[in-house]
């Protein structure tokens, strides 16, 4: 009995003691430590920082990773207790930037190196920058199908009858955005996700959840980020990845400073690296489409690669319909 | 150790020091059980925007909250039915018969424990996938072009069941060593043989045990969230706990009111469930004393090696299997290339080891499930003993509090612990949230109960005829607990500690919301990598994470021996 006392007391001992070690050190508290929030992939994310911190190495980068919509409850959650803790903000699309600029909470950067950039890609106020372009068009797996799926039309076929999955807009910030711009298309609608789910096309968690189902051949067919299908299809899973000819969505996987930011300098050495032909280029070899024109596109994407056709609506649409898009969707697809 | 009379009524701290037993383990019950719960309760009420009774009308009178109902209830009764058959089997196969390599029969049985049920539906969304080497082996195939069969109805049953077998094993097996020999000795000698033992003596006896192992299984199952999330939303059939999930990921703190009454729809089928528990122990009969011999086991004969046979193809399917697919998937090369000798490549590994935020994410596990397991082990036997000797008012409340942080999905404890801690303590000024201390807080209330049931299993088991024989020679209710009691209920309290510590390691729900940057946990790294369509590298941790609680089992099974700790304080030591 004693003995097994003792052990109890040094386990909790223990415990508390590597609890001690790991629970203070909250994020940038000095100048050389940034907390990141992020939607990214985290492999990729450590790459990205080992990179960076080759020109970098006084900024030690933290960072929390999930999906969008998960990051941004986290951070509304932080808002709530008073202590937002990230200095930078890295999600998937511009629609929950623009509503945190609209609710007054990002640092205006004016001074960011954005020449050579399209204008209209970032945020007209300098609060948040576009950091690539990534589209969402349909994965497909080369064991199982024969002949692909051209365009979104063709999810509708017979053929693929119950073998179409889908992010959920409940859980990806691309998704989110993909199934909002459609829904607000006239060309597509509501309408057109209604037939999807008369032809038993599925709902997953985020783009993983689909990629996982089309490589392993659970569905024959995914809705999907190009460079998740393009990188997997490189690494020899059996996938390839169409930019349908009716047109794809596109995010841009803006970044911003908080206001809260406690050390927006930091954070301005990171946007500006993110920015610069370098981090422009990593984002390359990353498998990203870049949003710098003139630097190439990835050596995973096919040859001769052009832009796709943009689906475009009206952001304000999107920012407006967005949580009814998230209840129809739920409503349609289960959850 | 009887304390004799003139010494208790020395002790002026008699009562005193009863009461501080008490009194901290109501506190503690109190603090990580109730006080989030009731911060919970007063949500919808609290809410501003669209709160009070219309709004709870409103989600109540949702098609989409009958439906989650009716699936969660579908679900957790089908399921809960296929884990006492599996794990009552099991339990009276390899606990009551010669089978042999019983020790590494019962660890077999135990292996669901220690897969995260997340893993473990991946693993068998690929075994019952098109590409399925296990359905066709048994000619049943499907087709390409069809939809994996696990995503329905019927996938979440199985695999819940499966899931949740190992607590009615459990069980069971602490049912079947508290059964005197005496009885089927006794019929032995009558001339009844083995079928017949075990269905007219064996069978009645555990059915108190079986009763607590379902319930067990399921209020687990209706508080699942891996496998309802992996099956349940891609096939359709939404659970509350799903639609609670996807609510709040969808939509926000601002849901928080709405998540709130589902939350409570939830506790309330929960609640159903352990008060039939509670019923089931009512009516048992006293009956164990555990002075008798223990419990010979049933020769087989010459269905021996049928028996063995049918157990191991069973086991081997269910069990390992998985383990198998879940291996396969850590050494593949690249997503849905199938794993030969050859193409095998350790690429997956070393990118775990080389990725600080993993290692970081092991640590932070270990350290909580150790410390959530200790602290159980330490509270759940003065609380069980409090409970089943005491069936006073406070004594039963205190039961039903401590189950319901563990009955709710974890998504709704980590949500409760947000609204306590979100703002620092009150007088103190230290925040809890983004810190390890809520996860731990939240541990503490999520696995009291995981840790409580068996140390009142084993309270109860106490033939009540030798704490009388102390009571009259006039031992305190403290030096009862002490000299009685606690040597007695240790083995399953031990037990039930070790149940937290696995339950903990792989923990997923509660963490979900609760982590931040610094303090992951396993669970949330399988489940992220796996979200971010890296479930070579999901596998390879988690082919980690079973190796290092192979590595702690093992290590307390030495140790067990070096000690000479009693029979039964390791699950799976005979």
């Amino acid at each position: 009995m004693r003995s097994l006392l003792i052990a109890i007391a040094a386990v909790f001992g223990l415990g508390l003691a590597s609890a001690q070690a790991q629970s203070p050190a909250p994020a940038a508290t000095t100048k050389t430590d940034l907390m990141l929030y992020t939607s990214q992939p985290q492999d990729m994310l450590n790459a990205m920082i080992s990179v960076f911190n080759r020109s970098h190495p006084e900024i030690t980068v933290h960072f929390f990773r999930s999906g969008t919509t998960e990051v941004m409850n986290k951070l509304e959650a932080e808002y709530a207790a008073g202590a937002p803790q990230p200095d930078l903000l890295l999600v998937a699309n511009a629609l929950d930037l623009s509503q945190m600029k609209a609710k007054d909470r990002l640092l205006a950067y004016p001074e960011a190196p954005t020449a050579g950039y399209d204008p209209a890609i970032h945020d007209p106020d300098h609060r948040y920058f576009a950091t690539k372009r990534i589209t969402t068009g349909i994965a497909y797996n080369t064991k199982l199908v024969q002949d692909p799926p051209k365009s979104w039309k063709d999810l509708l076929d017979r053929r693929f009858k119950g073998q179409v999955i889908m992010p959920s807009p409940l859980y990806s910030g691309a998704a989110a955005l993909h199934v909002g711009t459609m829904t607000a298309s006239p060309a597509f609608g509501w309408a057109y996700y209604e037939a999807l789910a008369e032809n038993g096309a599925l709902a997953g968690r985020g783009n993983g959840s689909v990629m996982e189902a089309v490589a392993s051949g659970q569905s024959a067919v995914g809705i999907i980020v190009d460079f998740m299908a393009l990188n997997a299809k490189a690494k020899g899973s059996p996938v390839d990845f169409v930019f349908p000819s009716d047109g794809v969505s596109v995010i841009t996987e803006p970044v911003a400073i908080l206001k809260t930011a406690r050390n927006p300098a930091g954070a301005k050495v990171f946007i500006d690296w993110l920015l610069s032909a370098e981090g422009q280029a990593f984002a390359a070899e990353q498998g990203y489409l870049p949003a710098l024109p003139g630097v190439a596109a990835p050596k995973t994407f096919p040859a001769g690669f052009v832009d796709p056709l943009l689906i475009s609506v009206d952001p304000e649409i999107l920012i407006k319909d967005d949580e009814q898009t998230k209840r129809t969707f739920s409503d349609l697809f289960g959850g | 150790m009887i304390v004799p009379r003139a010494l208790s009524r020395r002790l002026p701290s008699r009562l005193t020091s009863e009461s501080l037993l008490l009194g901290g383990a109501t506190l503690y019950v109190a603090v990580f059980c109730l006080l989030p719960l009731l911060r919970l309760l007063a949500e919808p009420l609290a809410a501003d925007t669209g709160g009070g009774w219309q709004m709870v009308v409103r989600v109540l009178g949702a098609r989409a909250t009958t439906t989650a109902f009716w699936n969660t209830l579908e679900a957790g009764l089908a399921s809960t039915l296929l884990a006492v058959v599996v794990g009552g089997g099991l339990a009276i196969v390899v606990g009551l018969t010669t089978v042999r390599a019983r020790g590494l029969l019962t660890f077999i049985c135990l292996i669901p424990l220690l897969i995260p049920a997340q893993i473990a539906a991946l693993a068998w969304l690929e075994l019952a996938g098109p590409n399925s080497p296990l359905l066709r082996l048994i000619g049943l195939g499907v087709a390409t072009g069809q939809r994996n069969p696990l995503y329905s109805a019927g996938g979440v049953i199985w695999l819940l069941g499966l899931e949740h077998a190992p607590m009615v094993f459990l069980a069971a097996r602490a049912g079947l060593r508290a059964l005197p020999n005496d009885l089927v000795e006794a019929a032995r000698m009558a001339g009844a043989r083995g079928p017949r033992i075990v269905l007219t003596i064996v069978l009645p006896l555990l059915r108190p045990a079986l009763l607590a192992g379902a319930a067990l299984a399921f209020v687990s199952a209706i508080g699942n969230f891996g496998v309802s999330a992996l099956l349940g939303i891609p096939g359709r059939f939404p659970m509350l706990t799903t639609l609670i999930y996807r609510r709040l990921n969808g939509f926000g703190p601002d849901v928080l009111a709405e998540v709130a009454v589902l939350a409570m729809i939830l506790a309330g089928l929960a609640g159903a469930g352990l008060l039939l528990q509670a019923w089931a122990w009512g009516r048992q009969n006293r009956h164990a004393a555990r002075d008798t011999a223990a419990l010979a086991p049933l020769p087989l004969g010459r269905w021996r090696l049928l028996v063995e046979g049918g157990l191991w193809l069973f086991l081997g399917l269910t069990a390992l299997m998985p383990l198998a697919a879940l291996t396969g998937a850590a050494l593949a090369p690249a997503l849905g290339v199938a794993t030969t000798w050859d193409s095998a490549t350790l690429d997956h590994f070393r990118a775990v080891f080389a990725n600080p935020v993993m290692l970081r994410a092991l640590t932070n596990s270990f350290t909580l499930a150790t410390v959530a397991g200790g602290v159980g082990l330490v509270v759940a036997a003065p609380l069980a003993y409090f409970i089943v000797t005491r069936r006073a008012p406070l004594a039963r409340a205190l039961n039903y509090i401590a189950d319901m942080p563990y009955a709710l999905p974890g998504i709704i404890l980590s949500i409760s612990c947000i609204l306590l801690y979100l703002k620092p303590l009150p007088g103190l000024g230290i925040g809890l949230y983004n810190s390890f201390w809520i996860l731990l807080v939240a541990y503490l209330g999520r696995f009291l109960a995981l840790s409580l049931r068996p140390a009142m299993a084993g309270v109860a088991q106490i033939d009540p005829a030798l704490e009388e024989a102390a009571r009259v020679a006039g031992a305190g209710p403290m030096a009862r607990f002490f000299a009685i009691v606690l040597p007695l209920a240790a083995p399953a309290a031990a037990a039930g500690g070790l149940l937290v510590f696995l339950a903990a390691f792989n923990e997923l729900t509660v963490s979900a919301l609760l982590w931040s940057a610094g303090h992951e946990t396993l669970g949330v790294m399988v489940f992220s990598l796996t979200d971010e369509g890296n479930s070579n590298a999901a596998a390879a941790v988690s082919v980690i994470a079973v190796l290092a609680t192979l590595a702690v089992a093992l290590a307390a099974t030495v140790f067990a021996r070096a000690a000479r700790l009693p029979k039964g304080v390791l699950p799976w030591q005979d």
